[in-house]
């Protein structure tokens, strides 16, 4: 389906514009969501496996670092028994793995594979993948009506993932001055950093939008 | 000429407390009652003749029975107990009759015409019955009539095993009290104004007349006191057992060898299953590991296919990977695989949606994800019902109930994209530990593993607890933190350690 050529409103703002992200992924095709610590991009995935599984697709979501939230995806309107949640405890190759099968298989409108290490400072070394893994998952869900996500820190797949959505960190807000009583939520802001052709999205590489994000 | 219609049946008054007694038989002849479930008040469900004699009638507390002089004994009601006596009293009916019905707990029907070669006349035939569910531990009363009803109120009214002539339901009713058809209490008492007492009584009523009175109830309820009921007998079928064992005449050490033979378990499952159009939705399959002596042990395992099947690959494929995970330890000497059928459902694809998946190809891959991350981390997220942090619980997936829920109820709840996006917090599990630094009792430095920084803004403490009247006690103090960096983080303070729960993004 066409996107509108004019600037989407922020997603998570309203309905037309989940569902026009929504429809920007491609199907039998890898795109990544990437998004440095607390900048948004899990919030932006939980919001797009929520429309998914509100809409009857059936998702799974490989969860590499045993990360997800299954409360938080409800209260964003998930319904959870269209997901099937695949804990990979860690091992994020075992994630990879098991993303490729799910995709391979066809059955699922969705597959997200959250591969984001969520404390990686100067103790930890981010986690290192083989290039031929982007290259298997993107032959894996090649010619199936699969959209296949990958989640992670930083840009990981190369030229191997048709879509790369970019989420930088805004402003966070807290409610109460001068002193914070409630944290109400996180600005973000989502670039199209890479759109391989036909562009997915109107635009192409370089549209943006500002996102809010309420707690 | 149409056949003359005979039908039998098999009645166990008291049947919770008769299953009582078949299971423990040591309590037959004392004063019993059978109680309600395990819970505080909890009051009679069912008596026996002796125990009904001490003037203990159903409903009544379990204290005021109790108090009883006579040594009343009590036993809770065992569903499996009354299971297990339901099955002998319908194999009973079946080995006289191949036609049977159930009709309810302790209540059997078999149809009695053309048994005359087998069993001598009907008298004999009551007789014989009334004998075979005494030596299967039940006490049934036996009614032979010409319906339903009838051969009920005889079985009820008669001295045991009885036997009603041919044509003669009406006749045999007549003079049987009014409190056999168990009326309404409203009907019951307009019908003891009426002076009425008998079945005959009310049999003789003009209809036209009564159902002006009683409305449609009244000419049902007259129709039952003269025997009448035209509903035919409702076969009832045993459950099929779709269950395959293979014995070994040697002990299989190893994997490969139990993949091929539960292979061809699997093959004539799925071919039992096919040949009656069924699926299944529950697989369990057991081995018996021998022992240095006795008879062994048996492994037991179940899985749910992620949609009902009868394909025998999809089988192999997650217990190729359920076995592979965890194999039995020991020499296997025997294995049996069973499959709980489910009648399969016609489903349509949708012209517009989403294509569901081929039950095998799904059924395979999330053996093989199974494999990769082990049975118990792959499945359907539920929230439990607490206020716990993280309190969830995985159930295996079920493709079938996920359309048959999205159909029936369309998902609601939550703040929902449409409303706004929501702040989604991803968990450190465990929780890390942290070391914090307060002034003024607020949080301003945080190190945990892989993070470190100055807190540049706070909110808290939220204090979240519960289950206090448990062992299992819960709370904490939350505090949402900012640091240098712009990470957003949850913390924790149980009243000793601090820990980081997750990180907001």
């Amino acid at each position: 389906m066409a996107i509108a050529k004019e600037p989407l409103p922020p997603p998570g703002w309203g309905l037309e514009s989940i569902a026009s992200v929504l429809e920007a992924f491609p199907r039998g095709q890898l795109s990544e969501i990437v998004g440095p610590r607390s900048a948004g991009s899990s919030s932006l995935l939980t919001a797009l496996l929520a429309r998914a599984t509100a809409a009857g697709d059936l998702v799974a979501l490989v969860d590499g670092p045993d990360a997800f939230d299954p409360a938080g995806a409800a209260a964003a309107g998930a319904e959870l028994r269209s997901l099937c949640w695949v804990r990979g405890g860690g091992r994020l190759d075992a994630a990879c793995r098991a993303a490729e099968l799910l995709a391979r298989c066809g059955g699922f409108a969705w597959v997200a594979l959250d591969l984001a290490a969520d404390l990686t400072g100067p103790a930890r070394t981010p986690p290192t993948f083989a290039p031929a893994t982007w290259i298997r998952l993107q032959r894996a869900v090649r010619d199936t009506p699969t959209r296949l996500i990958v989640h992670a820190s930083r840009h990981l797949a190369g030229s191997a993932a048709a879509l790369v959505l970019a989420v930088e960190r805004g402003p966070a807000r807290w409610m109460g001055s001068p002193r914070p009583r409630r944290l109400d939520g996180l600005g973000s802001r989502v670039r199209v950093l890479r759109a391989r052709p036909p562009a997915p999205i109107g635009g192409g590489s370089g549209t943006e939008w500002v996102v809010a994000w309420r707690l | 000429m149409a056949a003359l219609r005979r039908l039998g049946c098999l009645l166990v008054p008291g049947f919770a407390a008769a299953a009582a007694v078949r299971a423990e038989p040591a309590l037959a002849g004392q004063p019993l009652v059978v109680l309600d479930e395990a819970r505080p008040g909890r009051r009679v469900l069912e008596t026996d003749g002796t125990a009904r004699a001490l003037g203990i009638v159903p409903g009544m507390t379990e204290a005021a029975a109790l108090a009883r002089p006579g040594g009343v004994i009590c036993r809770e009601r065992v569903a499996a107990h009354e299971a297990a006596a339901q099955a002998a009293l319908l194999e009973v009916a079946l080995a006289h009759s191949p036609r049977v019905e159930e009709g309810g707990p302790g209540e059997v029907y078999l149809d009695a015409a053309g048994l005359g070669a087998l069993f001598g006349d009907e008298a004999a035939l009551a007789r014989r019955l009334a004998a075979a569910t005494a030596a299967a531990g039940l006490p049934a009363r036996v009614g032979i009539a010409g319906s339903r009803v009838a051969a009920h109120l005889a079985a009820r009214w008669g001295a045991g095993a009885e036997r009603v002539p041919p044509e003669g339901d009406a006749a045999y009713l007549a003079p049987a009290p009014l409190g056999l058809l168990g009326l309404p209490v409203e009907m019951a008492r307009r019908l003891e104004r009426w002076g009425l007492r008998t079945l005959g009584e009310l049999a003789a009523l003009p209809a036209r007349e009564l159902f002006e009175r009683l409305g449609a109830e009244g000419p049902r309820f007259q129709a039952l006191a003269r025997g009448e009921d035209p509903r035919p007998l409702l076969p009832w079928r045993p459950p099929r057992r779709f269950e395959e064992t293979r014995e070994l005449d040697w002990a299989a050490d190893n994997l490969e060898p139990l993949f091929a033979l539960f292979a061809e378990l699997a093959d004539r499952v799925c071919a039992r299953l096919e040949g009656e159009a069924l699926a299944a939705d529950l697989f369990e399959w057991s081995c018996r590991v021998a022992a240095a002596r006795g008879p062994g042990r048996e492994v037991r395992g179940s899985f749910v296919p992620p949609v009902p099947t009868r394909e025998a690959g999809a089988v192999m494929a997650v217990l190729r990977a359920t076995l592979a995970a965890t194999p039995p330890t020991g020499a296997v000497t025997a294995l049996t695989l069973r499959a709980q059928p489910v009648r399969m459902l016609a489903a349509q694809e949708p012209l517009t949606g989403e294509p569901r998946p081929s039950p095998r190809a799904l059924a395979e891959t999330i053996a093989r994800v199974i494999g990769l991350v082990g049975a118990g981390n792959l499945g359907v997220p539920v929230l439990l019902d607490t206020h716990r942090p993280d309190a969830i619980r995985l159930e295996p997936l079920n493709v079938r109930a996920q359309v048959l829920a999205h159909v029936s109820s369309p998902p609601g709840g939550g703040r929902g994209p449409g409303e706004g996006g929501v702040l989604t917090l991803r968990r450190l599990r465990p929780p890390r530990p942290a070391q914090v630094r307060l002034v003024g009792g607020r949080p301003v430095h945080l190190r945990s593993d892989g993070l470190a920084g100055a807190v540049v803004a706070s909110a808290g403490p939220w204090r979240v607890s519960g289950e206090w009247w448990l062992e299992s006690r819960w709370g904490a103090d939350e505090w949402d933190v900012e640091l240098t960096d712009g990470t957003l983080g949850r913390l924790a303070h149980d009243g000793s350690a601090w820990v980081l729960e997750g990180v907001y993004d």
